[in-house]
């Protein structure tokens, strides 16, 4: 192989649907299925198919504790599009491809570390699953992440949050308008990776225009400083000017453009609902792109070039935002002082969370230690209200991947030690320097080993 | 009584058939400048004293179209294609003289541009002017509308009556543009050729008093009556492997899995034959440079054969890819695998001593035994065979899906039998088996299996509907023909029970329609489109086949 090809999985999981008349539904890439496949896209020499596969339920094991085990948060096509992703991140390290996208569904990006229930169509974050797999596996440390979904990636900025060694930046828009209400400015990340989480929080209806100056003057420029090993793109397609869950002015020759400038490793498809105004055209547009094919006439059929303007106040609300942001990144290293010294021992912090799709209301509190050689092992103790008066009670002690013996120690002291604790119905243990991932029922006493 | 006739890259084999047994058979080199003659000099002697009446079918798999696209004998054809948005057409590879009109089809087959029809008018007149009388028109999601494709073609022959335009979604239904353009192209640039050697056949035939009906074997293994088979000639490329698969079908108990290995002088051809059912090429052959839309066998060539050339390399050897000519023992230049199994008689052609010679001069370059260099030689080129093999199944599972189901399903299928056929198969074949752990076979009548496959394959006949209620059309892709789709609530039922109907009708009208029972619905799926939250329509894809199969008449073998 020459190793100048691009990787795909086409996974539209024609056979699933959150339901009958949900967005994320069988009909969702029917028409990029169509229009991918009249323009011969995988036959060409530059572009190699691969065949899906499941993800073993320690994959999803690795990056979520699921309430009360994978098998109830799952589906065998959550499996497949996570696996889908796992068979392009070896064909990536194996050489075999220089670069990959995976265009499946159902998508995972707004899946937190707890996962009990479906919110923003998402049950397990694939990104989440592939990066880690991939650090697990292959020894990789520094990854970034760019979200170029019009929704924040809240599930993905969630798990990284206290991880120093992934940068995670979203642009979406503005959360004040949109779901799910997140991603602002001073959501930086956790003590001890300040500023390795970046949020864009957009105006409505930014242009190409808007989003290429962003990109230019503040990702591109962060991603060079913090050199990742790998680039992952987040790629939801619902900043399209057509999208009906949002409203953006974002473009096909737009998305191919970022693409061919961001030049991410591996993009993964997130959200996009346009089926048949945007998809076709922007996925054509992103795999000619990655495939180093000139897109220049992927065009939607109503597209006029220089029909979308920005305002002169937009510009300035934007460029605004960009000189905010990289003045964080430009302070990152005194922010995290600031922060570990402000936190003590312990980082806590209480969370609530909503599950739009399931309708389950759950309450965190996140306990994360500040330990002076490693990024510090973390504690969770959740609660789910599903309604009609049941609750899930939960506890997870996670060890990083680059986590010191010590921590590691603590970690599973804090998983023993709740063992016999009737505040909870189940407890978890993340090891992932062991890759070893247990949980145990409170009730029925008995572990299980993933 | 059953004639086949199958002519082959080296030789050209013929098989008379009664009551399941072949009672004849017959063998020439083939001649590739002479295939009328190459067919019927066999053919004549089979028959020879046989009452001509009772002949009932003859069926011809011939090697013409391979040839002419291989030596480039094919008629020039421009290329008119409207892509609208999406790739730059610049980046297909389909020829020289290609003009991109203006206009554009979207995948649900609206209107999305208009035809430029004075852009239209131009180039046809340029390329009369150039001399040009075959021209093929292909839209984007031509197969969707073919309203803009009729309309190029009826400007074409507005400017020049006598130019023959071929349409895009006359050549194929399926997605893929650019195999559909290569696909119509090819097409066309063989229609004069293959009808001027049809029309030799014919006269041919009735020369010799045979009223029986004759058939043409196509690339899927399915028959065509020779007179239908003008309009798409091209389809009856790479019949040769496909016989030979219809002929280990025809040996060989029913709903087994195969591998079929038919090795030759020069290369081995392999093929699946999975639960009884040959494996079909999921995208189309690939023809010359061009990838096509032409339904084949899954075939894979490797450039192994009983006369590759055998070179001594460090303290091993290499086979192929060359063919070295007759091997030694056969008089030849050079040491062959042929001989190498002479010598361990394994197999029995040829001059033991000339095989003994070829192997000592051998294992003297190598410094060793003339035993020992033959068996090298038998064993590289039995693991060659397993690893492609073992390639092949592999490449088989791990073709894309697309469903939920389709990933779940696909399971890990190694064969049952190795089944060995044409020449060179006798020796390596049990090899081959033992080492993958199988059977292996040489059926009676191995080396012509080929010729027998040809005379009892059935014919094969493909359908895609498709039925856009929200629009309220239907199409059938193969014809390009649509029509009025009323009930906006179509279920999946009426929807299959429709093509079945159109299937039988595309039967009648290609020769075929007592096998219009045989027809089968390889895929039907229901889309609900919903737009807001509600159903304003339903995208039903039906695909019906009669795939390969053996007639009735054939109670041979297996049977």
């Amino acid at each position: 192989m020459t190793g100048k090809r691009m990787g795909l999985i086409f996974f539209p999981a024609f056979d699933w649907a959150i339901s009958p008349t949900h967005p994320e539904r069988e009909e969702r890439l029917l028409y990029t299925r169509d229009q991918i496949f009249e323009e011969g896209l995988m036959d060409l020499p530059e572009v190699e198919e691969y065949k899906p596969r499941l993800a073993e339920l320690r994959d999803i094991a690795r990056v979520h504790l699921c309430v009360p085990n994978v098998e109830a948060q799952v589906t065998d096509a959550h499996l497949i599009a996570a696996g889908s992703t796992l068979v392009l991140a070896d064909a990536y390290m194996d050489k075999k491809i220089s670069n990959a996208f995976a265009l499946v569904r159902p998508p995972g990006h707004h899946s937190m570390r707890v996962a009990h229930g479906n919110r923003g169509f998402c049950n397990v974050n694939n990104e989440a699953i592939m990066i880690e797999y991939i650090r697990q596996k292959y020894g990789i440390r520094k990854v970034a992440i760019v979200d170029t979904d019009v929704h924040h990636g809240d599930g993905t900025q969630e798990i990284f949050y206290h991880d120093p060694d992934v940068l995670f930046i979203s642009f979406h828009q503005d959360g004040r308008t949109l779901y799910p209400g997140s991603g602002f400015m001073d959501e930086l990340g956790g003590p001890k990776a300040m500023a390795r989480t970046i949020n864009i929080p957009l105006p409505p209806e930014t242009p190409d225009e808007g989003i290429h100056y962003v990109l230019d003057e503040l990702v591109l420029p962060i991603l060079k400083e913090f050199d990742p090993q790998l680039v992952v793109n987040s790629a939801g397609q619902d900043n399209h000017y057509t999208d009906p869950l949002a409203n953006m002015r974002f473009s096909a020759q737009g998305y191919a453009r970022l693409n061919e400038k961001l030049s991410p490793d591996i993009a993964v498809l997130e959200g996009g609902y346009a089926i048949e105004t945007a998809l076709p055209y922007v996925n054509t547009g992103i795999i000619l792109a990655m495939a180093g094919l000139d897109y220049s006439h992927v065009r939607e059929p109503d597209f006029v070039p220089g029909q979308f303007q920005m305002s002169r106040t937009m510009k300035a609300t934007i460029e605004a935002i960009v000189q905010h942001q990289k003045d964080a990144w430009d302070r990152r290293d005194e922010l995290t002082d600031t922060a570990v010294s402000r936190a003590g021992p312990f980082y806590r912090r209480k969370k609530s969370i909503f599950y739009d799709t399931d309708m389950i209301s759950e309450s965190q509190e996140e306990s994360v230690k500040m330990c002076p050689h490693c990024p510090g092992y973390m504690t969770i103790s959740s609660r789910a209200s599903k309604g009609y008066g049941t609750s899930d009670r939960v506890f997870g002690a996670f060890v990083p991947l680059f986590a010191c013996h010590r921590c590691r120690e603590e970690a599973k002291e804090e998983y023993e030690s709740r063992k016999t604790d009737s505040a909870f119905d189940y407890i978890y243990l993340q090891d992932k320097t062991a890759d070893d991932y247990r949980c145990y029922s409170v009730h029925e006493k008995n572990e299980r080993v993933y | 009584m059953l004639i086949g006739i199958d002519v082959g890259g080296t030789t050209t084999d013929a098989v008379l058939i009664e009551e399941g047994k072949v009672i004849r058979a017959a063998k020439v080199p083939t001649d590739r400048d002479n295939l009328l003659e190459c067919l019927m000099s066999p053919l004549d002697d089979i028959i020879r004293d046989v009452p001509l009446e009772k002949i009932e079918r003859v069926v011809l798999s011939t090697t013409l179209i391979t040839n002419l696209i291989a030596e480039g004998k094919i008629d020039p054809v421009a290329l008119v294609l409207e892509p609208g948005p999406g790739m730059n057409p610049d980046d297909y590879t389909l020829g020289d003289e290609i003009h991109i009109i203006r206009g554009a089809i979207d995948y649900r087959g609206r209107e999305i541009q208009p035809l430029d029809e004075k852009q239209m008018k131009n180039v046809a007149s340029t390329l009369v002017d150039r001399g040009y009388d075959k021209i093929a028109v292909v839209s984007k999601f031509g197969q969707r509308n073919p309203a803009h494709e009729e309309r190029m073609k009826a400007i074409i022959t507005g400017v020049s009556p006598k130019i023959q335009v071929e349409m895009g979604h006359q050549a194929s239904g399926w997605l893929n543009f650019p195999r559909r353009a290569a696909t119509a192209m090819l097409k066309v640039a063989t229609q004069d050729r293959y009808r001027k050697f049809a029309d030799e056949i014919n006269k041919a035939i009735s020369q010799r008093k045979i009223e029986a009906p004759v058939y043409i074997l196509k690339a899927d293994g399915g028959t065509l009556p020779l007179d239908k088979s003008m309009e798409s000639p091209v389809e009856t490329i790479f019949s040769g492997p496909a016989a030979s698969s219809m002929g280990v079908m025809a040996l060989m108990p029913s709903d087994q899995t195969s591998v079929v290995v038919d090795i030759g002088g020069t290369t081995t051809d392999l093929a699946l034959i999975l639960d009884g059912e040959p494996l079909i090429s999921s995208t189309g052959a690939k023809v010359d440079s061009f990838l096509t839309h032409i339904r084949a066998f899954a075939v894979k060539s490797v450039a192994l054969g009983g006369d590759s050339i055998v070179r001594a390399a460090g303290d091993g050897v290499t086979l192929g890819p060359e063919r070295a000519g007759p091997a030694f023992c056969l008089g030849g230049p050079e040491p062959t695998p042929t001989d190498a199994m002479r010598f361990l008689e394994m197999i029995d052609i040829g001059d033991g001593s000339l095989a003994e010679e070829a192997m000592v001069g051998l294992g003297r370059e190598l410094d060793c035994s003339a035993e020992d260099v033959a068996r090298k030689v038998v064993d590289v080129a039995v693991e060659t065979l397993v690893r492609e093999i073992d390639q092949m199944f592999l490449a088989w599972e791990q073709e894309p899906a697309y469903r939920v189901w389709e990933v779940l399903q696909k399971e890990k299928i190694r064969p049952q039998n190795v089944v060995g056929v044409g020449g060179g198969s006798l020796g390596l074949v049990p090899l081959v088996a033992e080492k993958m752990n199988t059977t292996g076979i040489i059926p009676e009548n191995a080396t012509v299996a080929n010729a027998i496959g040809a005379a009892v394959a059935r014919p094969t006949l493909t359908l895609t509907f498709r039925a856009d209620t929200e629009r309220c059309v239907y199409t059938v892709a193969e014809d390009g023909t649509s029509g009025e789709v009323r009930d906006r609530k179509m279920d999946l039922g009426q929807a299959e029970d429709m093509a079945r109907k159109l299937i039988v009708e595309r039967a009648e009208r290609l020769g075929v329609e007592e096998y219009a029972g045989e027809a089968v619905v390889t895929h039907s799926e229901v889309f609900n489109m919903i737009r807001g939250w509600s159903t304003v329509g339903r995208l039903l894809d039906v695909e019906m086949e009669i795939p390969a199969g053996l007639i009735p008449e054939w109670t041979g073998g297996g049977r």
